[in-house]
């Protein structure tokens, strides 16, 4: 298999595997995982999914059941065929942490795809973003041309569609907002687009308070088109919702956890309109080294054999009664080394002052094979790189990347897309770097706090792995956590976000507008005025010792005051 | 016989020195470039933002070179201000006959020196000429016009400060392209010495086309030709050879009509200075701290100011004078141009020894010696304070660019001042007397 299949084999997915309702009816459903991180942090993701078969002649989106009226109608509106985002604080720390069942970048980051029905992809692209804004509370506004790309291969149709063949990037877009902070705001939002809110189920744990203590928070809206049946004759809309908290011990103030102590209070039943409401908590870390104690009983135990990794999860369906899921660690604790998964990045800035800089995005490849991965840099127009200085080392050696698109940013208007693909050498870290430059920007371009500095996205590193270590991402061809046990797969992909940068860029002096102004206009005057007379005026002799001014009233107020005495 | 023969010998000995000093200071400028291109200080130089703006980086040009090579088109992004044909001009002398960047840059600007050298030497000779005649000029003048003295020297002063002004040689060392703009400027310089029509409006188009602004200098070349050489003919030549010189080089750039991306990018950012990384001009911080709504009227005023406005008045007071004219202009330019480096400043610089005659009667060279000197020594101190120590700011840099712009505009306006007057003593004699009291000059 050449890359480029591979990449597309990577990328595009396996359309085959769509999920199948087995109703016409829409379908909801909560859970929520619960995984103790390797040392001292507890993951807990909540997900969401609503199911609509969509009947044909409902073009509108305007009369759903379950799903959300409002992202149905921004569907209906701009032509969107698929809408990815997610709005997150804190970094997730792959290195110790595995990789999260949803990827998401530090910041908000928007991508969608557009129907090939679209005419105007950029006004629509516009439009969606200012919708998304007042939809979510964020600042999706600031999302247009000058910060979106679209990127060759790195986001892929993740559902069904109709127009594989002439799969075209021109339909898609791809934006950060680096500097946005994700808050109450956001959340709350969220909550309402769910079908019991947040009175009841599992969404009733979603409590601001709680969750903005956490190290990490992300909440994300994935939206797709997938096939409601097994022959793929009709396709349904499907929504999901999904919080990501990590929550440290250090912060809570002990292990032993508890629904209370994470989130406030306990579950009180589930949601009526919802067809699954679980609750999983992952026994992996219990089952080797520290064997937590569970409480109440789990309903169930399941067992799950993934890419070589099996794990087992304490499944609770929730009574009707009150549910408060805890667990108690004993008192002699085993320290453990972390196993890295197979790859992360990170990336970082180099050099002083405010004159040349450069970005450098390392990748670690731990696996025992080389990995083909593709490297995503969406870097802002403030911040012009020169691709020549593009370097690719592993181990002291240059890499020659198997395929680079490139497209170069224009001030205002443009940024800097850079797609790499790599194929990374087994057990090998790899560097990836570029020069820029700090540019000027008009003083009125700068933020409130000019010093506080201007914002890098995070890259994005694509890799399809062919193991599931550390992995609890979900198949392609499933919405809930339930379908990724024992899903087993020929890869598994992995988007890895790195760090966000920020860079403060020379300023001017914000006070002097006018000062500046007046001293360059007085210095071409300078030039004006002799030039002006040079050229007008003729040269003519005159009188050497004909009197001043100064002179000629100096006489007169001498000779005024003479008279003056003289009369008196 | 034995005289003529023993004046001949005498002649060609003497030409001998010449020859040998010349390329004696060729091969010494040629050295110490080199010298410091190969050293560490070579890339220090060429980060100086007075060497290397936007429009005249070496940087950008590999960059667009290396996109170009990609099947990218660099027009598409912003870096690039460089013309199709430059960047092609570049890459092909490059690889196919220097070989080396260093020895390309050295080897333009020796040729601008050279170039320069005879072209002052006609000038030099024709101007002598003129004034060949010293019993139709007043007694007291007659010591200030063009000797033999004068014809010799003036081209070796101009090929001495060609090659050794700091200016040129820093910004021949820091890779600035200018340089090779230089060259083509020097080429026209001598073309309309020379009188070929054909050589000085090819050299005038192309550096109309990298850099806009010399289109002006169209109008002192068709007085030069009117007025020195006389011929109406070769005028209307020069015209119309300019014209399609021009439009030939259009046609390349854009792809023979094609692709007219390249304009934005070019002289666009010429126009509307979207670039506002510092420089040693006034554009950068007038248009950085400029409000909104005003700048397309500042632009639009800086712009003129740099062009047409002083053009017209000038070329009618200097019609007679047309070298003068051209070089006034050159000044002006290189003061209010967009984005101009100290290649700018280090070019025209070079051609005040032809002015030799004048210096009696400048009044300010000491004053604009002392801001250039102090300007010079500054600029790169502030812009570390500023930008690396972050303890100075971006006022006092353009303290310093306005000092400078300022010296530049004392310069040229105490020469054009000068030889106002020269001429008028010319006419009128030093000892002018009204009503038997001492006179003096003043303009009216």
């Amino acid at each position: 298999m050449t890359l480029h299949q591979t990449l597309i084999y990577l990328l595009i997915a396996h359309l085959q595997f769509q999920s199948i309702s087995t109703s016409d009816e829409d379908t909801f459903s909560e859970e929520l995982l619960l995984k103790p991180l390797f040392s001292e942090q507890l993951y807990a993701h909540f997900q969401f999914a609503t199911h609509w078969n969509i009947e044909p002649k409902n073009e509108n989106y305007q009369h759903s059941h379950l799903f959300p009226r409002a992202v149905g109608e921004i569907v209906g509106r701009y032509n969107v065929q698929e809408l990815h985002i997610s709005l997150t604080g804190g970094l997730w720390r792959y290195e110790t942490w595995g990789y999260p069942v949803i990827d998401a970048a530090p910041g908000a980051e928007v991508w969608a795809w557009f129907k090939p029905s679209t005419t105007n992809v950029d006004k629509n692209w516009k439009l969606l973003a200012n919708s998304l804004s007042g939809l979510l509370c964020a600042s999706f506004n600031f999302v247009d041309i000058s910060n979106t790309v679209s990127p060759d291969f790195s986001f892929r149709p993740r559902g069904v569609v109709d127009w594989s063949n002439n799969l075209n990037n021109t339909f898609l877009r791809y934006a950060t907002l680096p500097r946005e902070i994700v808050c109450t705001e956001n959340l709350t939002p969220l909550k309402k687009l769910l079908p019991c809110g947040s009175k009841a189920g599992i969404a009733s744990l979603l409590n601001s308070g709680h969750i903005h203590n956490t190290k990490y928070h992300s909440t994300g809206l994935h939206l797709r088109h997938v096939c409601s049946s097994e022959s793929c004759d009709s396709v349904a809309l499907e929504l999901q919702l999904s919080v990501s908290l990590v929550y440290d011990y250090a912060i809570l103030g002990t292990r032993n956890w508890s629904f209370k102590k994470l989130f406030g209070h306990g579950l009180n039943g589930k949601c009526p309109l919802a067809t699954k409401s679980n609750i999983y908590v992952d026994l992996s870390s219990s089952k080797t080294l520290n064997n937590f104690e569970l409480s109440p009983e789990p309903d169930q135990i399941i067992t799950s054999i993934r890419g070589g990794q099996v794990s087992d999860y304490a499944l609770f369906n929730i009574p009707s009664k009150f549910l408060n899921v805890g667990v108690k660690y004993p008192e002699d604790f085993t320290l453990t080394v972390n196993i890295p998964p197979p790859i992360h990045a990170n990336q970082y800035l180099t050099g002083y002052g405010q004159e040349r800089g450069g970005i450098v995005t390392e990748i670690y490849n731990n696996h025992w094979s080389s990995l083909e991965i593709v490297i995503l840099q969406n870097i802002a127009w403030y911040v012009p790189v020169y691709l020549h200085t593009l370097t690719i080392t592993s181990g002291g050696q240059k890499l020659e990347p198997k395929i680079l698109k490139y497209s170069p940013g224009k001030q205002r208007e443009k940024p800097y897309y850079i797609e790499i693909a790599l194929k990374l050498p087994a057990r090998s870290i790899t560097t990836v770097s570029i020069d820029f430059d700090y540019v000027f920007l008009k003083w009125q371009e700068y933020p409130p706090d000019a010093n506080h500095g201007f914002y890098i996205g995070s890259a994005v590193v694509s890799a399809y792995l062919p193991l599931a270590k550390n992995y609890t991402g979900l198949p392609q061809d499933s919405a809930t956590i339930f379908g990724s046990f024992n899903a087993s797969r020929s890869g598994y992909l992995v988007q890895i976000r790195t760090e966000n940068m920020v860079i403060t860029l020379p300023t001017p002096d914000f006070s002097m507008p006018y000062n500046v102004i007046c001293l360059a206009c007085t210095v071409v005057a300078l030039a004006f005025g002799p030039l002006h007379n040079i050229t007008t005026k003729r040269l003519t002799p005159k009188k050497k010792n004909e009197e001043k001014l100064m002179q000629k009233v100096k006489k007169k107020l001498v000779n005024f005051l003479k008279k003056k005495t003289k009369t008196e | 016989m034995i005289t003529k023969k023993s004046q001949k010998l005498l002649k060609s000995s003497h030409s001998l020195i010449i020859v040998c000093k010349v390329s004696f200071l060729l091969i010494l400028a040629a050295l110490l470039r080199y010298i410091i291109m190969v050293s560490k200080y070579q890339n220090i130089i060429a980060n100086h933002v007075e060497i290397s703006t936007p429009l005249s980086s070496w940087k950008r040009v590999l960059e667009g070179t290396f996109l170009f090579s990609k099947n990218i088109n660099p027009y598409e992004g912003d870096l690039l201000h460089e013309t199709p044909l430059a960047l092609h001009f570049y890459k092909t002398v490059l690889q196919f006959v220097f070989k080396n960047v260093n020895v390309m840059f050295i080897a333009f600007d020796l040729g601008t020196s050279v170039l320069l050298y005879f072209a002052t030497k006609k000038y030099a000779k024709k101007f002598r000429e003129e004034h060949a005649e010293i019993e139709k000029f007043p007694k007291e003048v007659r010591d200030t016009l063009p000797n033999q003295d004068y014809e010799n020297k003036v081209p070796l002063y101009v090929l001495m400060s060609v090659l050794f002004n700091p200016f040129s040689f820093l910004g021949c060392v820091g890779y600035s392209t200018v340089g090779i703009h230089n060259f083509f400027m020097s080429m026209f310089i001598f073309g309309m010495v020379d009188s070929n029509f054909l050589i000085s409006s090819l050299a005038l188009a192309i550096c109309s086309s990298v850099s806009l602004y010399p289109v002006i200098l169209i109008l002192p070349l068709i007085t030069y030709f009117v007025k020195v050489h006389k011929s109406y003919l070769q005028a209307l030549l020069t015209l119309l050879s300019f014209i399609t010189f021009l439009t030939l080089i259009t046609c390349y750039n854009s792809n023979f009509g094609k692709d007219f991306s390249f304009v934005r990018n070019v002289y666009g950012c010429i126009l509307t200075v979207p670039d506002l990384q510092p420089n040693i001009g006034l554009f950068w911080y007038f248009f950085t701290e400029m409000f909104d709504h005003f700048r397309e009227l500042f632009i639009y005023s800086f712009q003129i100011n740099a062009t047409i406005l002083y053009l017209i008045p000038l070329t009618i007071t200097f019609r007679n004078r047309p070298f003068v004219l051209t070089v006034a202009l050159l000044f002006l330019i290189g003061i209010f141009k967009s984005y101009p480096c100290l290649s700018d400043l280090g070019f025209v610089l070079s051609f005040l020894p032809t002015f030799m005659y004048l210096f009696s009667y400048c009044q300010q060279g000491f004053v604009i010696s002392v801001i250039l000197l102090m300007t010079s020594c500054l600029a790169p101190v502030l812009w570390h304070l500023w930008i690396y120590s972050a303890s100075a700011n971006a006022n006092f840099y353009f303290g310093v660019t306005l000092a400078y712009a300022i010296a530049q505009i004392f310069l040229v306006t105490d020469v054009l001042f000068a030889h106002t007057k020269w001429e008028f003593y010319l006419k009128h004699g030093k000892d002018i007397k009204i009503d038997g009291e001492d006179t003096k000059l003043s303009l009216e």
